[in-house]
C-alpha cells in the first residue's frame, strides 16, 4: 500500500463531525471518542478551545484569511488557512521535527470550530492583516 | 475546562473508557482463555504494519472464523478475504506487540470509518484488542520475528495540505460570515411566522442531553420537545427580585410576585420544572392550564437554575411521583430506539432540573393547535371519601368539592393575601354516608399556594364548587401548597377514578358535636342553655350600609355616629351583640360547652335577650332551660382539664 493513511482518516473524521453537528446531537459522544482516538492528547485541549470560542477567522477585503487562536496561556497563535501551519512551538516540535502528531491543538481547534460553526469573525484592513503575518516573523527572528 | 462543554464531556468519556479498558485487559490476563462471547468481535490477521504519528496502522485481512482450527499451512492469504486498515493507539500497540501474521481479536465497541475515495474501510477505537496465539507455534514465531523493525512513516502530511470539510457535491455554499448552524424546519410552530433571531437546529427529544451540553458550542440553538404535564404558579420570594428585574409580576396581590411554571416531561420520561418569566399580568392561571396542559412544546436556550434532588424538594417530587410511572412507554437512553421501550420497573426520578428562560426572547413555543400528547397524565379526581382513605404521606390528590366555610388566619402582622386560609369542604361522597367518616373535611391553604384574585373572592362569597388540583394529603390532613392550583371550573380532561361528582342535593349536614370533635373543625350542635357568661357579653353599633363595626363619634356632633369607611354619618346603626352561653349537649355530656353566639344570626334565641339586656333588667333565669336547635359552629378549642369545648356559631356559605 502506498501513501499514508492518517491524514485521510483525519479529514474524513472532521467532515463527519461537521455533518453530525448539523443533525441531532445523538452522535456527539461517538464522534468525541473517535476524535480522542485519532488525535490523542490534542483532542481535549482543542475542544476546550472550541468551548471557549477561542478561534477567530480574520479576513481582509482582498479575501485573504487566517485564523487566530487564543491559547490557554493567553498568547495568540496564528494558523494559516491555506496551508498546514501553526506558529505555536508544539507544532514546530511535535509535527515538524518529531512527526509525532498530525497537528497541534490549535489547528485542530480551527477545524473543529469550522465544523461546528463556532468561529468568531473579524474583518480587518489589508495593512492589519499584513502586520499580523509579518509580526509573527519578527517574533521568531 | 468549561463546565458542561465538549471538552469536559470528552474528559468524562475518556475516563470511563480508560477504566473499562484496564478492567477488560485485566480480565483477559486473568482469564487466560478466549472469552466465549463472540458477538461483534472482529477477527483480523495482520499483513503489514506501519506507524504514522504514533498511531499504528495495520493492513489486515478479515477472517471469518477463529484460526485456532486452521493449521499454519492454511494461513495463506486468500485474495477474496476482505482487507481492512486497522488503527491502534500507541498504548494498545505496546500492549499487543503485534507482528505480521498475528491474529488479533478486536472486541466491540470498535468503529468503522469509510473514506471517500478509498475502498478499504478503516477500523477505529480498537482499545479492546487481544492477540490470539496459535499455541503450538508461539515460541517459534517469537524467535523468528523477534527484532523486526517496524516501518515508521514520517512526513505523512505535507504542509501544503489542508483538510477540506465541505463535501464536493455539497450544493449549499457555506457563507463564511454566517457563523451559525443552518436552520432546519421547526416542528411545533405556532402557526404565526415569527422571525426567530436564533438559527435553531433540529429538535431534540432529551432534556438531559440539552442540560449536559449547556455551555458548549451550539447549545443555545438546541431545541427540546417536551410535554407539559402541569401548569402552576410559584410565589417568588422577595430575594428573587434581583433575578427578575424588568419582570412584571403575574398576579401581584399586594406585593407578592408570582411566576408561571411548567412541569414538563421528555420522551425519556425525565421531568423538568421550567420557570417562565411572566408573560402577561392579565391572564389568569386557569386559562393557561386549559390551553397548555397536555400539549407539546419546544424549549430552547434554557438556563439551568438548579439541579434539585428528592430530599431537597419534597413538594416538587410529590408531584412528580403522582405522574409516575408514565402512561406510555418511554425511551431508554443509550439504546437503539427501534428496540422495545420500557415503562414498567423504571424507578421514579431522583433528580430534576429547574430551568428558567433567558431574559429577552421567548424560548418556549407551545403548540396549542396540536392534540393532547399521549404522555400527558391528567389529574385523577377522587371523591373525598377515597382521599381520606389513602394510605401514605405526601400524596398529591385532586378533587372537586363544595366550600362551606372559610376562616382566615388571625395573625395581623401578615397581609391578608398572604395569610393561611382554612376551608371546610364537602362533596357527595361524604354527605351521603351514614357514619364512620366525617361529613366535612378541613383543607388548609398555605400562603405558598398561589390564589388568583378571582378565586379569593369566590371563596369568600356564596357556596362554590372548587376544583383542587394536586393538593397534598398526609397525616390526616389535606393541604394546598406550592404547585396546588385551585380552579373554579372542572378541567376538561381529568380521569375520575370512580368518584361521584354529582352536585349536592339537599342541605349540607355537619357532624354533630361529640367526644371525638377536635379543635379547628366545624360541627353542629343542639342543647339546653345552662348558663350565660355575663362578663363577655357586649353589644356595639355597626354601620347599616357597610357593616363597619368600628364607628366613631362625629367630630361635629358628639351624639352622632360616623362611619369612616362610608365617610358619612350613621343615622340608624345596627346593633350587634355577642354573648357566650353555656350549653348542655347530650352528644357530649361530659364537657362544658361554651358557644359564642351572635345577635344577627340566632334571632330566635336573642329576641328575648336583646330586650332584656337593653332594658338591663334581664334575668338569667328566663333564658335558662331554653332549647337551642341545631347550630353550626366552629370549634375554637377543646381542652381536657377542665373538660371544655369553646365554639363559635358560624354561617355556612
Amino acid at each position: 500500500m502506498d501513501g499514508s493513511t492518517l491524514p485521510a482518516v483525519a479529514e474524513e473524521l472532521l467532515r463527519e463531525i461537521k455533518r453530525a453537528f448539523q443533525q441531532t446531537s445523538g452522535g456527539r459522544d461517538t464522534f468525541s471518542s473517535r476524535l480522542k482516538f485519532i488525535f490523542g492528547p490534542a483532542a481535549v485541549p482543542a475542544l476546550d478551545l472550541v468551548d471557549q470560542r477561542s478561534v477567530t477567522r480574520v479576513r481582509s477585503p482582498s479575501g485573504r484569511t487566517l485564523y487566530q487562536v487564543l491559547g490557554s496561556s493567553g498568547k495568540l497563535y496564528t494558523c494559516y488557512s491555506s496551508c498546514h501551519f501553526c506558529t505555536c512551538p508544539a507544532f514546530g516540535f511535535s509535527v515538524l521535527q518529531k512527526s509525532e502528531s498530525l497537528l497541534c491543538k490549535h489547528i485542530l481547534a480551527v477545524y473543529l470550530s469550522q465544523a461546528m460553526g463556532a468561529c468568531q469573525e473579524l474583518s480587518v484592513s489589508e495593512e492589519q492583516l499584513t502586520n499580523i503575518l509579518l509580526a509573527e516573523e519578527e517574533d521568531e527572528g | 475546562l468549561c463546565r458542561g462543554g465538549l471538552a469536559e464531556r470528552l474528559c468524562r468519556l475518556q475516563n470511563r473508557e480508560r477504566s473499562a479498558i484496564s478492567f477488560w485487559r485485566h480480565q483477559c490476563i486473568s482469564d487466560d482463555k478466549i472469552p466465549s462471547d463472540k458477538s461483534g468481535v472482529l477477527i483480523v490477521k495482520i499483513l503489514e504494519i506501519f506507524e504514522e504519528c504514533t498511531i499504528q496502522v495495520a493492513i489486515c485481512q478479515q477472517l471469518e472464523q477463529s484460526p485456532v482450527t486452521l493449521s499454519p499451512e492454511d494461513a495463506v492469504i486468500n485474495a477474496e478475504e476482505p482487507i481492512l486498515k486497522v488503527l491502534f493507539t500507541r498504548e494498545t500497540a505496546a500492549h499487543l506487540k503485534s507482528r505480521p501474521q498475528d491474529v488479533i481479536h478486536i472486541y466491540p465497541p470498535w468503529q468503522k470509518l469509510l473514506l471517500q475515495n478509498a475502498d478499504v474501510p478503516v477500523i477505529l477505537n480498537t482499545y479492546f484488542s487481544q492477540k490470539v496465539l496459535l499455541s503450538e507455534h508461539s515460541e517459534a514465531r517469537e524467535k523468528t520475528y523477534g527484532l523486526t523493525k517496524m516501518l515508521i512513516r514520517k512526513n505523512i502530511i505535507s504542509l501544503a495540505q489542508t483538510f477540506r470539510l465541505d463535501d464536493l457535491d455539497d450544493k449549499l455554499h457555506q457563507d463564511p460570515s454566517d457563523n451559525q448552524v443552518a436552520c432546519s424546519p421547526q416542528i411545533g410552530n405556532n402557526g404565526d411566522s415569527k422571525q426567530h433571531p436564533l438559527a435553531l437546529s433540529a429538535v431534540n427529544d432529551s432534556l438531559l442531553e440539552m442540560v449536559e451540553s449547556q455551555g458548549a458550542v451550539g447549545w443555545r440553538e438546541v431545541q427540546v420537545r417536551v410535554v407539559i404535564q402541569r401548569v402552576y404558579c410559584l410565589p417568588a420570594r422577595e430575594g428573587y427580585r434581583s433575578h427578575t428585574q424588568g419582570n412584571k409580576p403575574l398576579l401581584s396581590n399586594g406585593g407578592m410576585f408570582c411566576r408561571l411554571c411548567l412541569l414538563v416531561q421528555d420522551a425519556y420520561g425525565m421531568f423538568s420544572e421550567v420557570q417562565l418569566q411572566s408573560l402577561s399580568s392579565t391572564d389568569d392561571i386557569e386559562q393557561y392550564c386549559r390551553r397548555w396542559e397536555g400539549k407539546s412544546c419546544c424549549l430552547a436556550g434554557m438556563k439551568i437554575l438548579q439541579r434539585t434532588t428528592r430530599g431537597r424538594a419534597l413538594g416538587l417530587f410529590s408531584l412528580i411521583d403522582s405522574l409516575w410511572p408514565p402512561v406510555v412507554p418511554v425511551k431508554v437512553p443509550g439504546q437503539s430506539q427501534d428496540s422495545e421501550m420500557m415503562t414498567t420497573n423504571l424507578p421514579p426520578p431522583s433528580f430534576c432540573y429547574i430551568l428558567t428562560v433567558q431574559s429577552g426572547e421567548i424560548h418556549v413555543e407551545v403548540d396549542e393547535e396540536e392534540q393532547i400528547s399521549n404522555l400527558y397524565q391528567p389529574p385523577t379526581v377522587h371523591g373525598l371519601k377515597e382521599i381520606l382513605r389513602i394510605d401514605g404521606c405526601n400524596e398529591r390528590c385532586s378533587f372537586w368539592a363544595q366550600v362551606l366555610y372559610r376562616r382566615l388566619q388571625t395573625k395581623h402582622s401578615v397581609p391578608i393575601d398572604q395569610r393561611d386560609i382554612l376551608l371546610f369542604v364537602t362533596d357527595s361522597t361524604l354527605q351521603n354516608v351514614v357514619h364512620g367518616i366525617p361529613k366535612v373535611v378541613a383543607v388548609s391553604v398555605t400562603a405558598s399556594c398561589v390564589l388568583s384574585v378571582e378565586i379569593r373572592e369566590a371563596l369568600g362569597a356564596g357556596s362554590r364548587l372548587v376544583f383542587f388540583k394536586d393538593a397534598l394529603w398526609g397525616n390526616g390532613r389535606i393541604i394546598c401548597v406550592e404547585r396546588t392550583v385551585l380552579l373554579l371550573q372542572k378541567p376538561l380532561l381529568c380521569s375520575a377514578a370512580g368518584a361521584d361528582l354529582s352536585e349536592l342535593t339537599g342541605p349540607v349536614r355537619l357532624d354533630e358535636l361529640d367526644s371525638a370533635t377536635q379543635a379547628n373543625s366545624v360541627c353542629a350542635l343542639r342543647g339546653t342553655v345552662v348558663g350565660v357568661d355575663e362578663s363577655t357579653a357586649f353589644s356595639w353599633p355597626t354601620c347599616d350600609r357597610c357593616g363597619n363595626g368600628k364607628l366613631e363619634l362625629c367630630p361635629q356632633d358628639r351624639e352622632l355616629l360616623y362611619c369612616s369607611q362610608c365617610s358619612e354619618v350613621v343615622t340608624t346603626p345596627v346593633l350587634k351583640m355577642q354573648l357566650e352561653v353555656f350549653l348542655s349537649c347530650p352528644s357530649r355530656s361530659q364537657s362544658t360547652v361554651k358557644v359564642k353566639v351572635w345577635h344577627e344570626i340566632s334571632v330566635a334565641l336573642f329576641v328575648l335577650l336583646t330586650m332584656l339586656l337593653f332594658l338591663q333588667t334581664y334575668e338569667v333565669q328566663s333564658v335558662l332551660g331554653k332549647e337551642v336547635g341545631l347550630l353550626n359552629c366552629y370549634v375554637h378549642s377543646v381542652t381536657s382539664h377542665p373538660n371544655c369545648v369553646a365554639l363559635e356559631e358560624i354561617v355556612l356559605l
